[in-house]
């Protein structure tokens, strides 16, 4: 994949798509996070059908909302988020949670990498200098595991494939419009996109630990989403 | 098989029949899907009114109890019929995301519109 002509005349179109489900405490700080520290960045929050006070607080506040009028789940709403950024033309779309895990400072440098690498992906790594919040150590060999499981499939390094936090340029917004995981759609959507020969490169973040909400994965689905998500890997290996 | 099991059976299929068929009309069941039931309702029916055919079937294939094989085709089709629902399931389940993300889309481009008609200083009739 490469760009289709180089957008660097005119104003690179940069969105922030932050999914929130019952993130009633934590989008405030997370939408203040991006216009302070990413002002060049549009942002849009895709409020998921929140069961509590999230939509009312983003009205409250005058925030741009994608409202889904039914729950789809993580990957149904980033997916929105990008069916967005291809319509009204962006250039460049970033997933950043509503929780305040993400910070916005790097997102300007997520970009800069993007478009001087001229790559298609850029994940912000908790891992490569592993500072910050590094997550539980059951969870960090978890991901050890389907970085070398992606290793093994596409010869890529890709040391946080299930951070939340990743930036995608034109082709791939597209690509992710039209077909995107329902659940836990990280890593397997990382491998799609270096299986058509995407180029994705990772910048190092820190993260902070989850003040508001809970993670979408508890302790009991951690099974069925090592498994899940593996054979979704392997299967993503084999589309063409 | 004793003739009174063959006329309750008999009788229960033929309820069954017109309970699927009422609901068709009613158009509360898809034509589509009462079909795979008719079949089966059909296929009973005539198993049951000439057991000969059963018998036949259950040596040719070896079978040593027709019962037994009753079974095993009843648990292939109950198989089948899964399936091909868990098919459906998964594409009204993308057909109903499709849906639901262009509404959404839709309501923010209408919100967008007439935030920028308001700005403008138009009303939404305009």
């Amino acid at each position: 994949m490469s760009k289709t002509g180089k957008p660097a005349e005119r104003m690179v179109r940069k969105l922030v798509i932050i999914p929130a489900y019952n993130e009633q405490g934590g989008i405030e700080r997370t939408v203040r996070d991006i216009l302070e520290h990413a002002p060049d960045f549009d942002y849009v929050v895709v409020n998921d059908c929140s069961t509590d006070q999230t939509l009312e607080v983003c009205r409250k506040n005058g925030f741009h909302v994608i409202n889904l009028p039914v729950n789809l789940g993580i990957g149904g709403g980033v997916q929105t988020g990008y069916a967005y950024a291809w319509r009204n033309g962006y250039d460049i779309a970033v997933q950043f949670d509503g929780d305040g895990q993400h910070n916005a400072k790097y997102l300007d440098a997520m970009a800069d990498k993007l478009l001087s690498g001229n790559l298609d992906m850029v994940i912000g790594s908790r891992y490569i200098k592993k500072e910050g919040f590094q997550s539980t150590g059951i969870r960090r060999l978890g991901i050890r595991y389907f970085t070398a499981l992606i290793r093994l499939i596409t010869g890529q390094k890709i040391t946080d494939p299930t951070s939340g936090m990743r930036m995608a340029g034109r082709e791939v917004i597209g690509l992710y419009a039209k077909n995107y995981p329902k659940d836990y759609p990280e890593p397997e959507s990382v491998v799609a996109i270096l299986k058509k020969g995407g180029r994705v490169d990772e910048i190092p973040v820190q993260m902070n630990a989850r003040e508001e909400g809970v993670s979408s994965i508890s302790p009991a689905k951690s099974v069925y989403y090592m498994i899940k998500v593996t054979l979704a890997i392997l299967i993503a290996a084999v589309r063409r | 098989m004793s003739l009174k099991i063959q006329i309750i059976v008999a009788a229960l299929v033929v309820l069954a029949l017109l309970f699927i068929a009422n609901m068709v009309r009613k158009e509360t069941l898809d034509i589509r899907f009462a079909l795979s039931w008719l079949t089966v309702g059909g296929v009973v029916l005539v198993l049951d009114l000439f057991p000969g055919i059963m018998n036949y079937l259950v040596h040719l294939l070896g079978i040593e109890l027709p019962v037994n094989m009753m079974f095993f085709f009843g648990f292939c089709f109950t198989l089948l019929l899964l399936f091909s629902l868990t098919v459906k399931v998964s594409r009204q389940a993308e057909q109903l995301k499709r849906l639901t993300q262009e509404i959404a889309l839709l309501e923010e481009r209408m919100e967008n519109q007439n935030r920028a008609g308001a700005a403008a200083g138009f009303d939404d009739k305009k």
